[in-house]
């Protein structure tokens, strides 16, 4: 993918698909590196499911049999010269702590590495499409961060207003972007 | 034309040819593999340098006809076999994609 924030967006979608409560991505950079988690509570895989999960061929959607979003992140992850993990505990196995977490590090100063993008606009959509899902994503680089965490901002609001109303996902965005403009301009 | 008919027009080495007799109607060139799986055509020769074992499910969605790896480059042994099981053709071109590329729309 173009942007590495279109595989956010595809990743964090399996987390929804789990059925996960609570999903935090988190992006940590230095100066050469740039790290990838995501961490959800979701359903989990069994250890067949983690082993397969980067072969393109293997997956749970039932309408075509080829599935290309981890393989992809990690695609990208490799050609930088990074790594890529995938860990999990089913909630069959587990049922006070379940849920996967997969992790993509990146080498920055590579040619190949994949710029991040509109990470905002794919932070909006997946809290508009899963607003009762507490999303909690975090950017750090050194002492600067971004962070958005819609437990918080639920327990302000109140239960009474949908997270996925306009004026809440207007100020998430611009709330971002503001976060953002300092974050890269100083 | 088929694509046994191109491989052997363009000196192509086979990797793998499941599906000999499938049609080659166009070509794409492409190695972003998100970006060619929304846009290359059913039929087209798809020309490109990545060799994991993605390119073979992109491939087969996209329905490409065959894939060229140009400039000689070559796969391992899992996505040949792969690429066997799912019935999608690959040949290896010693030529860059643009020469490659000329060459089938003169037989097109």
């Amino acid at each position: 993918m173009k942007e590495l924030s279109l595989n956010i967006l595809d990743i964090a979608g399996n987390s929804v698909k789990a059925g996960a409560t609570c999903v935090q991505i988190t992006i940590t950079e230095t100066d050469e590196t740039f790290l990838l988690v995501f961490k959800d509570d979701g359903c989990g895989m069994t250890k067949e499911q983690v082993e397969n999960v980067t072969d393109p061929f293997f997956t749970t959607r039932t309408t075509r049999n080829v599935g290309l979003g981890i393989p992809f992140l990690k695609l990208a992850a490799e050609q930088t010269g990074g790594s890529f993990s995938i860990e999990s505990a089913t909630a069959r196995e587990h049922p006070e702590n379940h849920g996967t977490t997969t992790t993509a590090l990146f080498n920055k100063n590579s040619i190949d590495f994949t710029p991040l993008g509109d990470v905002i606009s794919t932070v909006t959509t997946l809290i508009m499409g899963s607003p009762g899902i507490d999303w909690r994503f975090t950017h750090t680089y050194g002492e600067k961060e971004v962070c958005i965490d819609t437990a918080e901002i639920r327990a302000v609001l109140g239960d009474g207003v949908p997270l996925d109303s306009y004026e809440v996902i207007e100020w998430i965005k611009s709330s971002l972007e503001e976060e953002y403009d300092s974050f890269y301009n100083n | 034309m088929t694509v046994d008919f191109l491989a052997a027009k363009l000196n192509l080495e086979p990797v793998c040819c499941p599906n000999p007799q499938k049609e080659v109607t166009g070509a794409y060139i492409g190695d972003l593999l998100s970006w060619v799986m929304g846009r290359a055509k059913a039929g087209d020769a798809w020309l490109t340098i990545m060799s994991n074992i993605n390119i073979v499910a992109v491939a087969a969605l996209a329905d490409t006809a065959l894939i060229i790896l140009t400039e000689g480059v070559t796969v391992d042994e899992k996505t040949a076999e792969t690429a066997l099981s799912k019935g999608v053709n690959i040949f290896t071109s010693q030529e860059p994609a643009y020469e490659t590329a000329v060459k089938i729309s003169q037989l097109l």
